[in-house]
């Protein structure tokens, strides 16, 4: 049996190799991903609000929303790698020019969206008020700074 | 010896006038340091009033640096143009650099004229325009809160112009052309509510000076308000936000339009960024829920923008 298993875990192993070392991911894709996952993640904000500001009355969903804004917010932190400054994207070359500047602001966003799904789950109403305007806060500071205006 | 007659006593002689000299000096000086005083003292209801106004009015946006750890206020921000970049001056009271000095007068005046002390014009990038309609009550609370600030010595660089508008005076023209003075006439038909939200969007908040479009002398389009601009501050493209169902909020419910001017946030989730972001930090989101429902309702009465000529 062990003899079996260890050979196919080794083929694994050595076949997802390449996928580690060298990014396959073609930076077209790369920008297509970054745009669902922040589509993903408003559609989550939206909803979110609904239910939280008493539009609907599924209050049960209310932590789905939260976890899913705070799992896709850490996520964000991976999806700007360099080469996707050009093509179809809003993100302007300005995130790689100084990027401790723009990680601190998807790290607020990580530790915003952390705090308001805890709140969520404590239901504790000030506390996720307040998490949700501090998120707030780092998603205009980053829009501000780094997502090209509508033209 | 005539040291007695009346008028006539030497001063070394009288016991009582070095007294007198002494009250005089200590008069002379409280009178100096009276007024300063007098200024500290401004109800401490008057200057919590007056950091609300202050808030309310947007000055922040404007008069503080863009930069990390900017002192509130005391000015230096670009402003870029199609005029040329115009550079926010200090409001801190910094004798100075500053507004040290200043009587509420002086602050109505170029609050509302668009003319300071000194006599000389300001550029309409400074929203006089919209600022003509603030009450005197509140231009007090707005000095009396400037007042309580610690002064700050700090020069805005000079504007960056064009040679024709390097000359305030070139504003003596523009005033007479495009500006009339008057206060904010509540409308008696409209709610209060209303009144207040227009109170706040024409005048206080000045929300046409970036999303109502300018003529070619930069007066406003008052026939467009808030219809959007394309070519705003920055170069930005400034939306409608008016009526009109696709490209204004008429979708909007009241409830969506408060809590973007809360958080931020847009119907569809999304945060909005660009200039408004630094608008609703620094001026809506401070703002009580009454007068973001208030602004809410003003902007909801708005007609349809027809979609600008191409």
């Amino acid at each position: 049996m062990r003899h079996r298993v260890l050979p196919a875990l080794l083929a694994c192993a050595v076949l997802s190799v390449p996928a580690v070392a060298v990014s396959a991911t073609a930076p077209a894709d790369a920008i297509k991903y970054r745009k669902a996952v922040m589509a993903a993640l408003s559609n989550h904000v939206s909803a979110f609000m609904l239910v939280n500001f008493g539009k609907v009355e599924h209050q049960g969903h209310l932590k789905a929303h939260a976890n899913a804004i705070a799992d896709l917010g850490t996520q964000a932190k991976v999806l700007f790698p360099a080469g996707t400054d050009a093509g179809d994207t809003d993100a302007l070359p300005l995130i790689w020019k100084e990027p401790d500047k723009f990680r601190k602001l998807l790290g607020d966003l990580e530790a915003s969206s952390a705090k308001l799904r805890d709140a969520v789950a404590a239901n504790d109403k000030p506390g996720t008020l307040a998490a949700f305007k501090a998120m707030g806060e780092a998603c205009k500071g980053c829009h501000d700074r780094y997502r090209k205006a509508d033209d | 010896m005539k040291t007695d007659a009346p008028g006539a006593r030497p001063g070394s002689r009288n016991p009582l006038l070095p007294w007198r000299v002494a009250a005089l000096l200590l008069a002379g000086a409280l009178l100096l340091v009276l007024p300063g005083r007098a200024r500290a003292a401004d109800p401490p209801a008057a200057v919590d009033r007056g950091r609300y106004l202050v808030h309310a009015g947007g000055c922040l946006t404007c008069h503080t640096a863009d930069r990390p750890g900017a002192i509130p206020l005391a000015g230096g921000r670009a402003l870029e143009t199609t005029f040329g970049t115009f550079y926010a001056p200090n409001l801190t009271p910094d004798r100075a650099t500053g507004l040290g000095g200043w009587t509420d007068a002086d602050l109505g005046r170029a609050l509302r004229e668009g003319i300071a002390p000194d006599g000389s014009y300001y550029y309409p990038v400074f929203p006089y325009p919209a600022y003509t309609g603030i009450s005197d009550a509140d231009v007090e609370a707005i000095g009396a809160y400037l007042r309580s600030l610690r002064p700050a010595r700090q020069t805005a660089p000079e504007h960056d112009l064009p040679w024709y508008l390097s000359s305030r005076l070139v504003m003596f023209g523009w005033n007479l052309l495009n500006f009339t003075a008057g206060r904010f006439a509540p409308d008696p038909a409209r709610s209060a509510d209303w009144n207040r939200g227009a109170y706040l969007v024409r005048h206080l908040g000045h929300c046409g000076e970036c999303h109502t479009p300018r003529d070619a002398l930069g007066a406003l389009d008052s026939s467009r308000e808030l219809a959007g601009n394309p070519a705003g501050p920055g170069g930005e493209k400034i939306p409608d936000i008016t009526q009109a169902r696709d490209s204004g909020i008429g979708r909007w419910s009241t409830d969506e339009i408060v809590m973007f001017l809360e958080y931020g946030v847009l119907p569809d989730g999304d945060f909005a960024g660009s200039s408004m972001s630094d608008v609703i930090t620094d001026n809506t989101a401070q703002l009580t829920p009454e007068d973001r429902r208030a602004i809410a309702t003003y902007l909801q009465s708005l007609d349809p923008a027809s979609p600008p000529q191409p």
